[in-house]
């Protein structure tokens, strides 16, 4: 068993608020090996987001170890640290908002591929953004478009080419399809999947969604307040949650099939 | 006695409180080309029902829920079909009808009190008395401290306090239909779970026509009594809230097996492709590019709402009598 690719030891995230401070995470553990999905489970103000942060050292008022690769994230300097920020990245829910809106998309890849020096010329770095565009399911001619002649699920397609681009292991998924449709949903879902199977991303997927956990993740985390309420296989803990919230949760996210059951009775044919 | 069926559901115009009927909103180009943004929209809202217009985004459900209360925003127009209250009365947007939005914050004034906020949308004759019209207001939306939440600003409640006070004004005028835009998109699941519950208990206590605008099918499954699935501006499928257990349309039943589920894993099934942007809708079933069951005749000629069993209706050629699904 090889060692795990990101250790986190009693990460501690405070802000200050006025003159007090507040506690946004209370100290949380965990690891999470290298290929897998870990689900970060929690609503708002649950201290979800700002553990991502910590992580990826976004975040000031940090305390506690994180270890990527065996090295300490907290302490990294220069050269190491932008290397750091290539392998471990972020997507967000809200794809426009992350894509300047004046950058072609190609270009917008190309750029990011000359700064971090991964292409020596223009025609390199144009060759290379073409065929992430393909990995994420675009096609080449995708390059010549803005982001706003894109959908929200093209757009988030080409986060993820961007994040990918530059050498990405280790990705925090931020809600990543909360505001997108339905049918493009489970699309981006799917690439997800097939990015972790094909090339061994390491996920961390953050979200409220307990079904969309259920399909990606290997092993969840419910996090309330700042603190983890309940940790385990993805499979165990949504099928039998112990703690209470655990629970509550699972019987308020709306289900077609349970409803309907609860309000008359008869099969589903897509059941 | 009414006839009703064995989900206590009032069959035909019954207990209709307003009819909309071909409904179509065009938009209108600046060189006065038309296009069509929602057409054809058979609509009946009833008095204690929720009636849910379900779809993803631009496929217009919220345009049409806005052409109801003559919100339409600029370049629309609603000049196809008609509206009708069962009273055979003319209603102006805020009295018969009221709407409640997807975000409540956005729609609170942050620099005045909920009560100066409420006692704004209480008709004239019951100013006199506002006071104690606004703590039975907010009772009914669940608060048990109304006098505090009457001296609260927007900010010093929480998203789902903020809804509550939101439906406390939408009830205000006393309408006999709310519209709900996705109200409980921008909440917290278990918020949600206790807003969707008290939408259902003001619509039964109160006699509300509630038009429900969703995208997730779960939330519809949870409150509404019938149902309708937009598609790039049409309604595709009709009926009972139990038709989602068999849906007959593919891009119904695409939906529902892109869902994930609880007690799944691997690989979702979804439906190809994204809707089709207004001016870009292809002639024919507009679902055809995305149809596994296309033929020919669907990228000819756009299908009609037929009957098909009790209550239900769907638009697709492969669906019921001459059909190949």
């Amino acid at each position: 068993m090889s060692a795990p690719l990101l250790q986190v030891e009693d990460l501690r995230v405070t802000y200050r608020a006025g003159r007090g401070t507040v506690a946004a995470v209370k100290g949380v553990s965990f690891e999470l090996a290298r290929g897998r999905c870990l689900g970060v489970v929690g609503e708002s103000g649950s201290g979800k987001s700002s553990l991502a942060r910590a992580i990826l050292r976004l975040e000031d008022g940090v305390a506690g170890r994180v270890r990527f690769d065996g090295q300490d994230v907290r302490a990294l300097k220069r050269p190491d640290l932008l290397a750091f920020r290539r392998r471990a990245q972020m997507v967000f829910q809200d794809p426009i908002g992350s894509l300047n809106p004046r950058l072609k998309v190609g270009s917008a890849l190309a750029e990011v591929l000359r700064v971090h020096r991964l292409a020596k010329t223009r025609g390199a770095a144009a060759a290379q953004a073409a065929s992430w565009l393909e990995t994420v399911g675009l096609d080449a001619d995708y390059a010549g478009r803005f982001p706003h002649e894109l959908s929200g699920g093209q757009r988030q397609r080409v986060n993820l080419a961007r994040a990918l681009c530059v050498g990405a292991e280790f990705l925090i998924a931020d809600e990543p399809v909360s505001a997108l449709d339905v049918s493009v949903q489970a699309q981006i879902l799917n690439l997800l999947k097939s990015l972790q199977e094909r090339r061994g991303i390491t996920w961390m997927l953050i979200g409220h969604d307990l079904a969309v956990m259920r399909h990606m993740a290997d092993e969840v985390i419910v996090m309330k307040a700042g603190a983890v309420v309940e940790r385990g296989a993805a499979a165990d803990v949504l099928a039998r949650p112990v703690h209470a919230y655990t629970k509550e949760l699972l019987a308020a996210a709306p289900n077609v099939g349970r409803a309907l059951d609860r309000r008359g009775s008869g099969p589903a044919v897509w059941d | 006695m009414k006839p009703t069926d064995l989900n206590g559901r009032v069959n035909g115009e019954a207990d209709a409180v307003l009819t909309a009927a071909g409904l179509g909103v065009g938009f209108f180009a600046e060189d006065g080309r038309r296009l069509e943004v929602v057409g054809d929209v058979d609509l009946v809202l009833r008095a204690g029902r929720t009636t849910a217009l379900v779809g993803e985004s631009g496929c217009g459900k919220s345009i049409t829920a806005a052409a109801l209360g003559g919100l339409l925003p600029r370049g629309m127009a609603l000049d196809r079909g008609e509206i009708r209250w069962a009273d055979g009365a003319a209603r102006g947007p805020g009295r018969g009808l009221t709407y409640v939005f997807q975000d409540p914050g956005e729609c609170l004034d942050p620099v005045f009190t909920i009560g100066n906020q409420i006692r704004e949308t209480l008709p004239p004759e019951e100013r006199g008395r506002a006071r104690e019209r606004m703590e039975e207001l907010l009772r009914t939306v669940g608060f048990e401290e109304p006098a505090r939440v009457l001296a609260s600003y927007p900010h010093q409640l929480s998203g789902g306090m903020q809804q509550r006070a939101m439906l406390a004004m939408a009830l205000a005028g006393r309408p006999r239909v709310l519209v709900a835009d996705e109200p409980t998109t921008a909440l917290d699941v278990t918020v949600q779970a206790k807003i969707l519950r008290l939408l259902a208990d003001l619509q039964r206590a109160e006699r509300l026509a509630v038009l429900l605008i969703a995208h997730n099918l779960g939330v519809v499954a949870e409150i509404a009594d019938e149902v309708h699935v937009m598609y790039a501006g049409r309604i595709v499928e009709s009926g009972p809230v139990d038709m989602l257990r068999q849906p007959r349309h593919p891009y119904v039943q695409g939906l529902l097996k892109a869902l994930p589920r609880l007690d799944g894993s691997g690989r979702l099934e979804g439906i190809e492709g994204s809707v089709p942007p207004l001016g870009r809708r292809p002639a024919g079933c507009r679902f055809h590019p995305r149809c596994p069951l296309a033929r020919e005749v669907c990228r000819e000629k756009a299908p009609e709402m037929r009957a098909c069993g009790e209550e239900r209706a769907v638009a697709c050629w492969a669906c019921g009598e001459g059909g190949w699904a």
